[in-house]
């Protein structure tokens, strides 16, 4: 028998698939941000700097309007009862999370690949972009299921999940430059050894949220 | 199968109930009446676990399944993925077909529950109450949104399962009273 958090994998698989709320706001989202900054810039070399900023911000925008509404509509729609008839918070955020990740890591390669084709930014290591981006997508899908995940049963969720979630996106948002600096840094003016610190400590950031997630979700499971 | 020890509900300044004491037994069918918003369904709920009881205690020895008019189902999936979702989440058999040919709705079985009836989605989620054969069936206002044949067939599920288990019913519906041995009553 399939495991339990496959099955919530598998609705919330199914539901976007015949639905595509989230994923057509986010691919916009996507497409409208790196037009208007390629638009802004086609007549300059984006630094690192600057792009490491720009692409990290798109991407936080992207995850920020798409993924908490995973966890919120069932609130919304009245179908949270029925999962929590039924499953166990650990698989039920298990399965939010690990579909918010895949969610998260498309979003992000689409991104990164129309803000490269777009605009005049370089990649000076391949492998810490992946990474970057392995780790962005990581810590944004835990971070965000985990705000989610810990409102639903406060009156006024979306604006609670958005409060929340500024603490624990800051740092994230932070790492997330640092990295992708480097890793767009085609001159090689940045230590190296800074940036694969920092996608590093992207992914333990994802991955300690992802850990935890069920634990602090396992507290409000039960009204 | 049930017992409930003191078991009160206070929304604000108002108690909703207080005091309850309940033990339910094989063959018991436990009937709570009284008017809209007296409390009724918020037991229910207090007995499933979807809310925390002010006072008290509810302990189960048996499984047991849950209906409500006010319980939602997500539209985006078949009737059939509603019951394998259920069963995976619960670690039991779908049982799909004999399922939905118990509430009548096999027809149905591949179609969205978005696109459903009111009385449709009762009775998909009554299947989804049914199953694993629970000791005991909670269902709250059973026969709301259904037509002559659903009640029967409501009243056909619930006279099978006191064979076996028990049954609570919250309800207005006095076709609905025959079968109860103990009665509650919620007054506003």
């Amino acid at each position: 028998m399939e495991k339990a958090w496959i099955a919530v994998l598998r609705k919330e698989a199914l539901s976007e698939l015949r639905l595509r709320s989230s994923l057509i706001t986010a691919i916009l989202f996507a497409v409208f941000s790196v037009v208007c900054i390629s638009f802004a810039t086609y007549d300059l070399q984006i630094s690192p700097q600057l792009g490491s900023g720009l692409l990290s911000l798109s991407m936080l925008f992207a995850a920020v309007i798409s993924l908490p509404r995973v966890m919120l509509v069932e609130v919304e729609s009245k179908t949270i009862d029925l999962l929590r008839l039924m499953g166990n918070p650990g698989d039920v955020f298990w399965g939010k999370a690990i579909y918010n990740l895949i969610f998260m890591a498309f979003t992000s390669i689409v991104l990164t690949l129309l803000f490269l084709g777009f605009t005049h930014v370089g990649v000076g290591n391949y492998a810490l972009l992946a990474i970057c981006m392995a780790g962005s997508s990581a810590a944004f899908a835990g971070t965000v299921t985990l705000c989610g995940a810990l409102v639903t049963h406060a009156s006024n969720q979306t604006a609670l999940a958005g409060i929340l979630s500024v603490p624990l996106l800051l740092p994230l948002s932070f790492l997330a430059v640092s990295g992708l600096r480097v890793a767009l840094d085609v001159q090689g003016t940045f230590n190296a050894g800074n940036g694969m610190i920092a996608g590093l400590g992207l992914l333990s950031y994802g991955l300690a949220t992802l850990a935890v997630g069920p634990y602090l979700f396992a507290v409000v499971w039960k009204r | 199968m049930l017992a409930v020890r003191n078991l009160s509900k206070k929304y604000g300044r108002r108690w909703l109930f207080r005091n309850v004491e309940i033990d339910l037994e094989v063959g018991d069918c436990l009937t709570v009446i009284g008017p809209n918003g007296s409390g009724k369904s918020t037991f229910l709920k207090c007995l499933v676990g979807l809310v925390d009881p002010t006072v008290g205690t509810v302990t189960w020895n048996a499984e047991y399944g849950y209906s409500a008019l006010d319980l939602a189902v997500y539209p985006a999936l078949t009737a059939r993925e509603h019951l394998e979702l259920a069963g995976q989440l619960r670690g039991i058999p779908a049982n799909v077909t004999p399922l939905l040919e118990r509430v009548g709705l096999s027809y149905a079985t591949d179609q969205l529950a978005g696109e459903f009836s009111t009385g449709m989605a009762h009775r998909l989620k009554l299947a989804m109450a049914l199953q694993g054969e629970p000791k005991c069936l909670l269902l709250d206002e059973p026969g709301a949104g259904l037509d002559q044949t659903g009640r029967d067939l409501i009243a056909g599920i619930i006279e099978e399962r006191l064979n076996s288990g028990s049954v609570v019913l919250a309800t207005n519906d006095p076709l609905e009273y025959q079968f109860g041995t103990l009665t509650l009553t919620f007054p506003m």
